[in-house]
């Protein structure tokens, strides 16, 4: 069992937990992520990782409140209670070298953790690194202790409508930076949407581009196919090939597409879990 | 003294109705109780160890005349029958409640029976089933279980990567030989393709849970949850360890690569079956894992794993076609799983060989496209009749697609660790299962591609042996 050691509000959606996993936080490496199971009745989850501590062999993360999964975690575990099941790390890690001026980008959970843990590595490894977080306003935005704001070099702000820091999305605040010619790489998370438009943000300017590819998953090893993408015309598993592309390979069309497959039982689950909680 | 009369007939096994198994998961054969258990062992002829044909059947050589006597022995005490019984069966194999449900015994040991030449074969699967169920409901084995328990005093560690047949074979095996095992196992459960793989009414949860609480019980530790490649390197096992393991299986499914698979509710029988076995979607939404299931599903291939996909389907509420590219007579899956699924309603086309999946507007599969192949006379090396598209085509609506066409072994160990590999992505192992690393031994999917349970099992045998033998001597020439 994998004891709760933190758990803190983000904003009105997301959360921070910290979890002892000394066997993932020995070995994990920026790009990796987990699968977590929160009871013997829980479906596998991946999720992305904030940071990995091997002293003290804990992970945290940060997770959205979206299904039911993410509810009941959030309702009924608090710290001192534990986990069914951590497994990882999982994925094959990304290539932390000196690239020269890095950005990272994100405008949604899983993105802002790696944004975090990732380009942390970026600059111990001696790049320039450059952040920028994008929420939809205020209300959906982290409190400065879990932005990258301490470990970049250069942070920027966004949100949707201008209530908090830049007025924007994080595809303006890169293309002004683009223009400004410091960009050697960049590396993005967050909504599929949004990193499709970064894909053909980059390749107009021949940057190369990394991302975070969120599909559907069951093993997290490549056992089971269902994380499938069409990546440079080939089938590659998000899993295992992944959960990190080059963001000009991808077919970001299907991906898309195939991340909405289980809609409908996903509002299911809700719906039976807030029905048994009284909420609906 | 009279010679005792042949009795040509097997003594059945009752079956759940079809109409009631069709609507759940619950097991489908009943087994057998003592008195026609005793009644089936009774038939067998009584080969002498040396030579008897099902031992040699057997991948794992079980002594199957001597449980047998044993069972037929004490007819007046069931008990002390059963518990003779198992104890002969463990000394070769510890898992018989899950042997006896999911070999192929047509194949193997019952394939050469002596009986089978004038009649029915024994039928020594489920006599060996029925052996481990009455042993398990009347806590026999429990009892049993402490004769096995060895000293482990200093023997050695060994490092078990994967709790499927050959890893939890290998493990009981060297248990019971006195070293203390570990197992990794990535996902969160033992068992491997027995518990992802196998449905409840082939090989019932609860009581493949009882067959593996044997581990704990002989010493052996299970880390759930570990992945070998990423959480813990084969490098870093070998400092810990005096030897490993691999029985990875073969994890990867083989996808077609056909216009139209990345469309929703085309499903690789992993998948499929991992969401509907391990993760109980069938009992969503108490379970938290859903599978989404039309109401016509195709599944493709002719396997175990396409009738257990196929089976599992039906009970969801669908209709089922097996599409298959060659014969009725070519079909790899046990003869009992095919006529299972036809009693429950599985349909079957041959012939067909999928060249495209189509899908609707939203990107959902609506129908399979298949090139009809057309049978030749000559043979395949596998001994399977050659096949040839005929140039026509045919339409079957589908929504729902489960590809069951096989797998590959999984890339991540082998990546990680730089094992010698063949093509097909096995593992090079010599005649002692030993791979390109010393100390390192590998077995089951993860050097076959893809066989049986019992193979597998027979590997991780083997490999104990060899485990056995080559910690011993590099203690003696230390």
């Amino acid at each position: 069992m994998y004891r709760i050691t933190a758990k803190e509000e983000l904003d009105v959606r997301d959360f921070f937990m910290e979890v002892e996993a000394p066997h993932v936080a020995r070995a994990w490496k920026p790009g990796q992520f987990v699968v977590l199971m929160i009871h013997e009745k829980g479906e596998r989850i991946p999720m992305s990782i904030y940071y990995a501590d091997r002293e003290t062999g804990r992970i945290g993360m940060f997770i959205r409140r979206h299904g039911k999964t993410t509810f009941d975690l959030w309702d009924n575990f608090d710290v001192g209670d534990s986990l069914y099941a951590v497994a990882g790390p999982l994925g094959t890690p990304i290539e932390v070298k000196h690239y020269g001026n890095v950005v990272f980008v994100s405008d949604a959970v899983c993105g802002q953790a790696e944004n975090y843990a990732t380009l942390k590595a970026m600059k111990e490894a001696g790049n320039y690194t450059i952040s920028i977080q994008t929420f939809e306003d205020k209300a959906h935005s982290y409190p400065e202790k879990f932005l990258a704001k301490p470990v970049a070099d250069e942070h920027y702000l966004t949100t949707e409508d201008g209530s908090r820091g830049i007025k924007g999305h994080y595809l303006d605040v890169l293309k002004e930076l683009i223009e400004k010619d410091k960009v050697d790489i960049v590396f993005g998370g967050g909504k599929l949407g949004s990193l499709k438009k970064l894909a053909e943000l980059t390749k107009e300017y021949g940057i190369p581009t990394i991302v975070t590819v969120r599909q559907i998953m069951v093993d997290g090893t490549g056992m089971c196919g269902s994380c499938r993408i069409l990546y440079d015309g080939e089938i590659k598993f998000a899993c295992r090939d992944g959960p990190m592309f080059d963001a000009h390979k991808v077919d970001w069309d299907d991906v898309i597409r195939r991340d909405s497959r289980f809609v409908r039982e996903q509002e299911i689950a809700k719906k039976h879990y807030l029905e048994s909680k009284g909420v609906v | 003294m009279a010679r005792p009369k042949l009795i040509k007939e097997r003594v059945p096994t009752p079956e759940r109705p079809v109409e009631e198994r069709i609507k759940s998961f619950v097991e489908v054969n009943l087994g057998y109780d003592f008195a026609s258990a005793v009644k089936e062992a009774e038939r067998c002829i009584q080969c002498p160890p040396e030579y008897a044909p099902c031992i040699k059947g057997c991948p794992v050589h079980i002594n199957i005349p001597g449980f047998l006597k044993a069972l037929r022995e004490n007819a007046d005490n069931p008990d002390e029958a059963v518990k003779n019984a198992l104890r002969v069966i463990w000394n070769d194999n510890t898992l018989p409640a899950v042997t006896g449900r999911v070999c192929p015994q047509e194949e193997q040991c019952e394939a050469p029976c002596v009986m089978g030449k004038v009649g029915d074969p024994i039928n020594i699967g489920k006599l060996e089933r029925f052996v481990a169920d009455y042993a398990r409901e009347k806590g026999i084995d429990e009892e049993l279980l402490g004769e096995f328990i060895a000293e482990t005093d200093g023997k050695g560690k060994v490092a078990v990567v994967g709790a499927g047949p050959a890893g939890l074979t290998c493990a009981l095996e060297l248990a019971k030989m006195g070293y203390k095992v570990t197992i990794f196992e990535a996902l969160h459960e033992a068992g491997g393709v027995l518990m992802y793989g196998i449905p409840e009414f082939r090989l019932p949860k609860d009581i493949l849970k009882t067959e593996l609480d044997k581990l704990e019980k002989l010493g052996v530790e299970v880390k759930t949850n570990y992945i070998v490649g990423k959480t813990v390197t084969v490098e870093e096992l070998l400092q810990e360890y005096d030897a490993a393991f691999i029985s990875t299986g073969a994890g990867t499914p083989k996808l077609l690569n056909i216009p139209g698979i990345l469309l929703d509710r085309i499903y690789s029988a992993n998948e499929f079956l991992t969401r509907v076995n391990l993760m109980k979607a069938y009992k969503f939404p108490e379970y938290d894992t859903p599978i989404a299931v039309g109401k016509k599903v195709i599944v493709i291939g002719a396997g175990n794993t396409a009738m257990d996909a196929a089976r599992s389907a039906l009970r969801l509420g669908a209709e089922v076609t097996i599409a298959y590219r060659r014969g009725r007579e070519d079909m790899t899956a046990r003869i009992e799983e095919i006529a299972h699924a036809e009693e429950e309603g599985v349909k079957f086309e041959f012939f067909l060989t999928p060249v495209e999946f189509i899908g609707d507007e939203n990107g959902k599969v609506k129908a399979v496209k298949f090139m009809k192949m057309r049978p030749l006379e000559e043979r395949d090396s596998r001994g399977k009749r050659k096949i040839e598209p005929t140039g026509e085509y045919v339409t079957l609506e589908a929504d729902t697609v489960i590809i069951a066409i096989g797998l590959e072994p999984n890339k991540i160990l082998v990546e990680a660790s730089g094992f010698e590999t063949n093509p097909d992505g096995t593992l090079v192992v010599d005649e002692n299962l030993m791979t390109s690393i010393p100390g390192v031994f590998a077995g089951g999917d993860a050097i076959r591609g893809e066989a049986t349970v019992i193979l597998a099992m027979g590997d991780g045998k083997k490999a104990a042996k060899a485990i056995d033998e080559y910690i011993r001597s590099r203690r003696a020439n230390a």
